[in-house]
């Protein structure tokens, strides 16, 4: 039930910030799926290992995927929906938490919760970055048969 | 001398198109393409060779042993998605048909003039992707509704004060400021309830994710200077939001208010 509720939220949120980026009208509900069905994996994943990094690369790989699989089919380029998809992964909490514990004078924590931030955009680039390898090789191998 | 006239202004649409994608926040390997492609497509160009960095776009190409040199200068990226598809979409039609060049150029104007939403739509809709944001967060619904307004206000003001063309860091840090002091004010009045919730949801139009996403892609592929580039960007505005907010937290925290 907690699920279906944050991929609803998720689907709604993602839609918005699509808005916000000028995202063309007729693929905004793929926009919206690709952004909620990542953070669905995130959030199950997150639960599963614990760990906010490999969920949050989990996350990105769906989202990657999910974006070459939605580009071939509506023929426009993956970074529209990568770059609406990946926004809740995005780490703003952890910015602003680093950001506390500084103002806390906590600085072991600013650093905990900073290198985990860093950690998190280097997950979700990682994980975007290996679906589109894998997509264009495949692309590649098509090409020579 | 007129076909060479011809191919100064192919290259002059070839770089139209490769300027207003780089304007839109697209790759800068997806921006190389695509102004590599549509100098190929006419003529009997043999050699063209284009170098994207988010700063600027370098193109250069040969022509009956002559060399023809064109350098533009980019100076802000704002995020629009629909631009990179229209252009996408012009250049594999005027790739795979005769369209001359005259109306070619014309049709990149029209497309850079374009805007897939009003500005007011795009805050709306951008405050209610926030506030959703922050519910996913762990917010209750006064929380959405506080985070909604306080959006919706920093959405606005960031439009305004864009206009002035101050740096995309001092219009960070105002809208952090604004963010957090607003989120703080709803809390105080007793609209919204945790404070951490609100101010999250609030900043998130603000976070420079796609920027850092994109750096450390950009970085991996083997663009150093373009993920350097957009790196610097996202760490500076990433700094600025953190000042903002950390302005108004220490105000909290020695008990001003």
């Amino acid at each position: 039930m907690v699920i279906i509720k944050q991929l609803i939220i998720s689907f709604f949120s993602t839609i918005g910030f699509s808005i916000l980026f000028g995202s063309p009208t007729k693929t905004l509900g793929y926009n919206g799926l690709t952004g909620a069905i990542g953070w669905t994996v995130y959030f199950i994943t997150a639960n599963i290992f614990h760990s906010n990094v490999s969920a949050t690369f989990l996350g990105a790989l769906t989202v990657g995927l999910l974006g070459e699989l939605l580009a071939r089919k509506c023929k426009k380029p993956a970074t529209i929906f990568i770059t609406s998809g990946i926004i809740p992964l995005v780490p703003g909490a952890g910015m602003y938490y680093t950001m506390l514990a500084i103002i806390e004078n906590d600085f072991t924590m600013a650093a905990t919760k900073g290198v985990e931030t860093f950690f998190v955009a280097t997950a979700i680039a990682v994980g975007v970055i290996i679906s589109s390898a894998f997509s264009r090789s495949i692309k590649r191998v098509k090409l020579k048969d | 001398m007129d076909e060479r006239e011809e191919v100064k202004k192919l290259l002059l649409l070839a770089t139209m198109a490769g300027r207003i994608m780089l304007k839109a926040g697209a790759e800068t390997y997806r921006a190389e393409d695509t102004i590599i492609r549509i100098c190929k497509s006419r003529k009997d160009i043999r050699y063209v060779d284009a170098y994207v960095v988010p700063t600027g776009i370098f193109i250069s190409l040969e022509y009956k042993g002559e060399l023809l040199s064109y350098i533009k200068r980019n100076k802000t990226i704002s995020i629009d998605l629909n631009k990179i598809d229209m252009v996408n979409e012009f250049s594999r039609s005027f790739v795979n048909s005769q369209m001359s060049i005259d109306d070619g150029i014309k049709e990149l104007k029209r497309i850079n003039k374009t805007d897939a939403y009003k500005s007011k739509t795009k805050s709306l809709f951008g405050s209610l992707g926030a506030a959703l944001f922050c519910v996913l967060f762990g917010g209750t619904f006064l929380d959405f509704i506080s985070s909604f307004i306080v959006s919706l206000t920093v959405l606005t003001f960031i439009n305004k004060i864009s206009k002035l063309e101050l740096t995309f860091f001092v219009n960070n840090l105002f809208g952090s400021i604004l963010a957090s002091g607003l989120s703080f004010i709803t809390v105080m009045v007793g609209l919204g309830q945790n404070l951490d919730k609100v101010i999250i949801g609030s900043i998130m139009c603000l976070v420079p994710g796609v920027a850092i996403t994109n750096a450390i892609r950009d970085t991996m592929s083997g663009e150093f200077l373009s993920g350097l580039s957009r790196g610097m960007e996202a760490v500076f505005s990433a700094i600025a939001i953190a000042l903002g907010v950390g302005i108004i937290l220490n105000f909290y925290a020695k008990g001003v208010f």
